[in-house]
């Protein structure tokens, strides 16, 4: 079990269990937000687990996720666009967080594959999902400031 | 006018083609001639899509 | 030493599995959904099965939340327009 597995091990307990307890329960605003976080935490959590057990194969994952991620946010963001009454207070922290964190991962990803394409693809899915997350979590706060009345008659 | 547009058009169209070439040469792990041949007619198809998609949006 | 991440995923999808049953509204239990497919997908992919992780990023993070959430809708909008209509 190498520093990369160890690695990926520590942001699986330190990033999605706490994403699933905070899905679990509370207001509508608060799940959707960890719901955002634990896309990025497992998108990060690939990338580790491709260097880990050395597949750079495993990179489509974190690619995949990267752009699926985001979208599945935006779906929640659309449809229960009625719903998000409030946005949690650590909901700017948290994805400022996950943003920063994703320069290290993709920082030591690069510099364990060495110059080439391969690295060029990492450093693409740090973007990806950077961008994402952040698009994503703007739709966000703008869904929870205007809650559209949705009619149904 | 209409032959401006359709130069327009297809030099988008080129544009997006050698960007997706480019990007799925990136993305994919081993280059073959096949590998370059099939990311170009994929790429223009996708080609096509985002011209299409960028004017549904823009409103053009 | 690989079972601990082995272990790690296997709880996070006990968790997760688990509120999605005790959670009771559809349109919550949707996101809890979403959060159990990228569990599955760790899960997968600690177990050495990228393809099988891929098919589950596919269809778990964007596909099956937006099929839920769409029926829950039709549904609210038919059972609301019963109500007015008796």
């Amino acid at each position: 079990m190498n520093a990369w597995l160890v690695c990926a091990s520590l942001l699986l307990v330190a990033g999605l269990l706490p994403v699933v307890w905070g899905t679990a329960r509370g207001p509508l605003g608060h799940r959707v937000v960890a719901q955002n976080c634990g896309t990025s935490v497992v998108c990060l959590v690939m990338l580790l687990l491709a260097q880990g057990y050395e597949r750079p194969a495993y990179t489509d994952l974190a690619l995949v996720l990267a752009v699926l991620g985001p979208v599945g946010t935006l779906v929640f963001a659309r449809l229960l666009s009625g719903e998000l009454d409030e946005e949690p207070r650590w909901g700017r922290a948290v994805t400022a967080l996950t943003v920063a964190a994703t320069a290290p991962v993709v920082i030591a990803s690069c510099a364990a594959t060495g110059p080439g394409r391969a690295a060029v693809k990492v450093v693409f899915i740090g973007v990806l999902l950077a961008a994402g997350n952040v698009i994503a979590s703007r739709t966000l706060s703008g869904a929870h400031r205007n809650p559209t009345e949705t009619r149904y008659d | 006018m209409r032959r401006g547009r359709l130069g327009a058009t297809v030099a988008e169209i080129l544009v997006w083609q050698v960007a997706l070439s480019v990007l799925w040469l990136v993305l994919i792990s081993t280059v073959d001639p096949l590998e370059l041949f099939v990311g170009l007619g994929c790429a223009l198809v996708g080609a096509v899509a985002a011209v299409a998609a960028r004017r549904a949006v823009s409103g053009r | 030493m690989t079972d601990t991440l082995l272990l790690i995923s296997l709880c996070a999808v006990a968790a997760t599995a688990t509120a999605a049953v005790l959670v009771r509204d559809p349109a919550r239990q949707a996101l809890v959904l979403s959060v159990l497919g990228l569990a599955l997908a760790v899960l997968f992919t600690v177990l050495q099965a990228p393809d099988v992780a891929l098919s589950q990023l596919a269809v778990g993070s964007a596909l099956t939340p937006l099929l839920i959430l769409l029926s829950v809708r039709k549904v609210r909008r038919r059972g609301r327009r019963e109500e007015d209509g008796r």
